[in-house]
């Protein structure tokens, strides 16, 4: 701990003594977030109640040379909300207010600390809903769905948090309290909301949040398809893209991915079969019931094994519990596994899958494959045990997949960040000019480089001299903190 | 290759008024890159002020551009870099018109879902995202904010750099595609842009429903809390436009639905326009929103939806402002006003005090209306932005003035 005695009496004086914490047991339990590997104890953790809190405690930082992480409920999995030892945690647990439904113009006014499913949960008594839908949505909060620009199964049609975020009050890195966008997608100057949007907490805190809601759709018509082959499933995907239907969803599980879910969740998903795409539409009930048929005679048409239709909302839910289940269900068929985030342009889907095999075979390990198949966002999970000395082999596989997404023409990260984690593999996407440039974005916002340093870019402190080559993490080798 | 050449200044070139002060001619040498490499060395290679250019379709919005040493002209930065069809994406040239773009688009069934009234004017990628321009598609498509995934900007001093990429799920890096969203050729060029495309509908149907702005507001209201998810909700002169796309098989009974929904005005009916009368009632939309008027200065503004007719009726009433268009779903109006600069100084304050924003789109030249009303709270960081990209001030000088 290396907070100053000053700079700690001025926490508690712009907080309340309670609101700061400082005993070792408590800071335990935000020394990681999702991504568990790594993990790093804080000076202190600051519990703010109100945005002028949040603004205090950043100006307390500001004057103090301290560095800050923000932090909603800790589920990210790239370790965006990795602690820095001689910094705070600035946690927005206790901003959870929903501040305003308003179903007439049809958007919600939001503390960062709300969870994602809340909004939607506030929103349903109107008839309306919140659009993104991460796999974490009953306990990942809306701040953090702003920092990481979250996705989830529906983006395809309805795009991602930024696509949904009219307006948000930010406490800048010199505790300055501003709005970024407004009350419509139209602004006056450059969209510093959509820099903001996805920026992992490297540019501000958001405090206030105005999201878009949805009215939701008259009709939703699920599907659960079983294929021969990863490339019929991957096949009749391209078909429905190329028939101008645009599915709410469309989602890909393997063989591996589906004995994991069905061991967890016995959600009636096929043991054995090669691939099963769940496909959903929605929309009105004349459009939807319309397109629901093209896409049944395209899976038919694709040598379809076996066409599970949801008869009502019961089977809908049991289909997605299988779904949204398989990466804690992994767990149950390998003591330990990573999971990347890679996106691949779609049309590149089965070669990435054969490529992926064939290295999982090469490394000796299993990779279980869950995703996104409309928009081309592999969740590839490589299985090993730690116990057997394989850890370093599973995370050597684990990095060449993400880079093999960037080599195929795609991205290192799809919804999940750059983080600590990925942040040493940014040269093989990005040229170091591209990079620079991006670090003078950051310096306009934050120039004294105190909000959630050493995430997002690599810094020669943390990836050595040698962009994108593998080198342990500085703070690894000083045994500050640890991989599994 | 490039070409470096002068030109005089002349208003159908520089309608803003780029080059001597007050229009007074002026020769301003014209860069015309047609790669990427060539935008860099003419941006590296030069010194002073630069004025971005593309087509010319929107020179006079936002602030006046103050003089310029050398024009830095995109139209040979044109034409399509990558499309792959299969996924639904495609790589330009910032100076590719858009209308272009989509004509060979719709041979795959496909577009870009934007429909701001200028694109038929020829209006180009880099300037349609330079501006943040939008139409009525933007109920369910957004900006082109919401369709950009990736971008290849350069900076004054030459530098280019790359943002997003051809895939429509990515959050590695900061997207500095929403950087140069709306910033009207002050932070950077926009070489090279990638879109994410939709599915053209095969039918469209459009509904006309004759009524004035409060009446039509409330039906706008219904029409948005129903299932029936219109594509466009706009107000327009005398009536009510909504517009259904989808199927030829559902449209049918999705337009019978609407009509029933709307049932009869106090003015009449509605009617489902045959479909080259609803082409013309929305090309007549466009023109309204892209009007040039010799005497009069356009306003764009932007509100809670809710709000936006009564801010409209307040500025017709107050200002006389006409010509007035209502994205009663999107929150976006469009009008007309005296160009003078007291009255259009008042306009940006009814629109600031009701929460919305505004930016003039056009005025008679020489006309000294302000562009702009009160500066955003963010004005801070706007400006450390623009030191740090552009720390000269090379590019787009007066176009956010008076705040930057």
């Amino acid at each position: 701990m290396s907070i100053d005695a000053a700079a700690r009496r001025d926490f508690e004086r712009v907080l309340g003594v309670d609101d700061v914490i400082s005993e070792r047991a408590r800071l335990r339990s935000y020394e990681c977030d999702g991504l568990t590997g790594y993990r790093v104890i804080p000076g202190l953790v600051l519990l703010p109640r109100t945005a002028e809190a949040v603004a205090g405690a950043v100006r307390v930082c500001a004057a103090h040379a301290i560095p800050f992480v923000a932090r909603g409920a800790g589920t990210g999995l790239s370790g965006g909300a990795l602690p820095v030892a001689d910094g705070v945690v600035i946690s927005l647990q206790r901003l959870r207010r929903v501040l305003e439904v308003d179903p007439v113009d049809r958007r919600a006014v939001l503390e960062p600390g709300v969870t994602n499913l809340d909004v939607t949960r506030a929103a349903a008594p109107y008839g309306l809903y919140y659009a993104p839908d991460p796999s974490s949505q009953q306990v990942c909060t809306i701040g953090g769905n702003v920092a990481e620009n979250s996705g989830g199964a529906h983006c395809l049609k309805y795009g991602f948090t930024t696509n949904h975020v009219l307006a948000l009050e930010v406490v800048l890195a010199d505790g300055s309290l501003v709005t970024l966008g407004g009350d419509s997608g139209e602004q006056a100057g450059p969209d510093l909301r959509g820099v903001f949007l996805g920026s992992e907490g490297t540019v501000g805190i958001a405090t206030k949040i105005t999201v878009r809601l949805l009215r939701t759709p008259e009709s939703v018509r699920t599907l659960l398809a079983d294929f021969p082959s990863v490339e019929a499933a991957g096949e009749v995907v391209s078909d429905i893209v190329a028939a101008g239907i645009v599915p709410a969803a469309v989602e890909m599980m393997d063989t591996l991915a589906i004995e994991a879910a069905e061991a967890a969740v016995h959600a009636g998903y096929t043991l054995g079969t090669p691939a099963a795409l769940v496909v959903e539409l929605d929309g009105p009930a004349e459009e939807c019931d319309g397109q629901f048929e093209q896409v049944k005679a395209i899976c038919e048409k694709h040598g379809c094994t076996r066409l599970h239709i949801a008869a009502d909302a019961e089977e809908r839910a049991a289909i997605w519990r299988g779904r949204k289940s398989a990466f804690a269900a992994v767990g149950r068929i390998s003591p330990d596994y990573f999971v990347q985030d890679g996106v691949v342009p779609r049309t590149r889907l089965a070669e990435v899958l054969n490529r992926i095999a064939a290295m999982g075979d090469e490394a000796g390990l299993r990779v279980a494959n869950v995703f996104h198949a409309g928009d081309g966002n592999l969740h590839p999970l490589v299985l090993f045990d730690a116990a057997a000395g394989e850890t370093e082999r599973a995370e050597e596989l684990s990095g060449k997949i993400a880079e093999l997404c960037v080599e195929l023409g795609g991205s290192l990260s799809g919804e999940h960040g750059i983080g600590t984690d990925k942040a040493c593999s940014m040269p093989k996407m990005f040229s170091e000019v591209d990079l620079a440039v991006m670090g003078r974005v950051r310096s306009a916002f934050d120039p004294a480089g105190l909000c959630n340093p050493g995430k997002l870019l690599p810094t020669p402190r943390l990836c050595g001299e040698r962009p994108g080559k593998y080198r342990p993490h500085a703070l690894e080798e000083a045994g500050v903190i640890e991989r599994l | 290759m490039t070409t470096h050449d002068s030109t005089t200044h002349d208003s159908t070139i520089h309608p803003g008024g780029t080059a001597g002060p007050d229009g007074g001619p002026a020769a301003v040498p014209v860069a015309r890159p047609a790669t990427l490499a060539e935008a860099v060395s003419a941006l590296a290679g030069s010194t002073g002020r630069v004025l971005l250019r593309g087509t010319g379709t929107a020179t006079d919005w936002a602030g006046r551009a103050e003089p310029a040493d050398l024009v830095l002209d995109t139209t040979a930065l044109s034409g399509v870099i990558t499309h792959n069809p299969g996924d639904m994406t495609v790589g330009v040239h910032g100076g590719t018109p858009l209308r272009e773009l989509n004509a060979t688009l719709a041979e795959h069934g496909q577009r870009v879902a934007l429909d701001a009234a200028r694109i038929d004017r020829g209006a180009t990628v880099g300037g349609l995202v330079a501006t943040a321009d939008a139409g009525p598609a933007a109920l369910v498509h957004g900006s082109p904010r919401d369709l950009v995934i990736g971008a290849t900007v350069v900076l004054a001093d030459g530098t280019a750099a790359r943002t997003g990429g051809h895939v429509i799920k990515n959050v590695a890096g900061y997207d500095l595609a929403k950087l140069v969203h709306g910033s009207h050729g002050t932070l950077a060029l926009i070489a090279e842009v990638v879109l994410r495309l939709h599915p053209v509908p095969p039918a469209t149907a459009t509904v006309r429903w004759p009524a004035r702005l409060p009446e039509a507001a409330r039906a706008a209201a219904a029409v948005l809390a129903s299932p029936l998810e219109p594509s466009a909700v706009e107000w327009c002169g005398d009536g009510l436009l909504v517009r259904l796309e989808g199927s030829a098989a559902a449209l049918g009974p999705r337009t019978e639905r609407l009509l029933d929904l709307l049932g009869d005005s106090a003015d009449g009916p509605p009617q489902r326009l045959a479909e080259v009368d609803a082409v013309a009632e929305w090309a007549e939309h466009a023109a309204v929103v892209d009007a040039r008027p010799d005497d009069a200065a356009m306003l764009r503004i932007g509100c809670r939806p809710s709000r936006l007719p009564g801010v409209l009726t307040e500025l017709v009433h107050e200002l006389g402002a006409s010509r007035v268009t209502a994205g009663l779903a999107t929150g976006v109006g469009t009008m007309a006003l005296a160009a003078e600069p007291a009255a259009v100084a008042r306009a940006h304050e009814i629109v600031h005090a009701a929460g919305g924003t505004s930016m003039l789109r056009g005025r008679p030249a020489g006309s000294r209306a302000p562009g702009w009303g009160p500066a955003p709270s963010s004005i801070a960081v706007l400006r450390a932005v623009k030191a740090e990209l552009d720390p000269e001030g090379r590019l787009g000088a007066g176009r956010f003035s008076p705040w930057m």
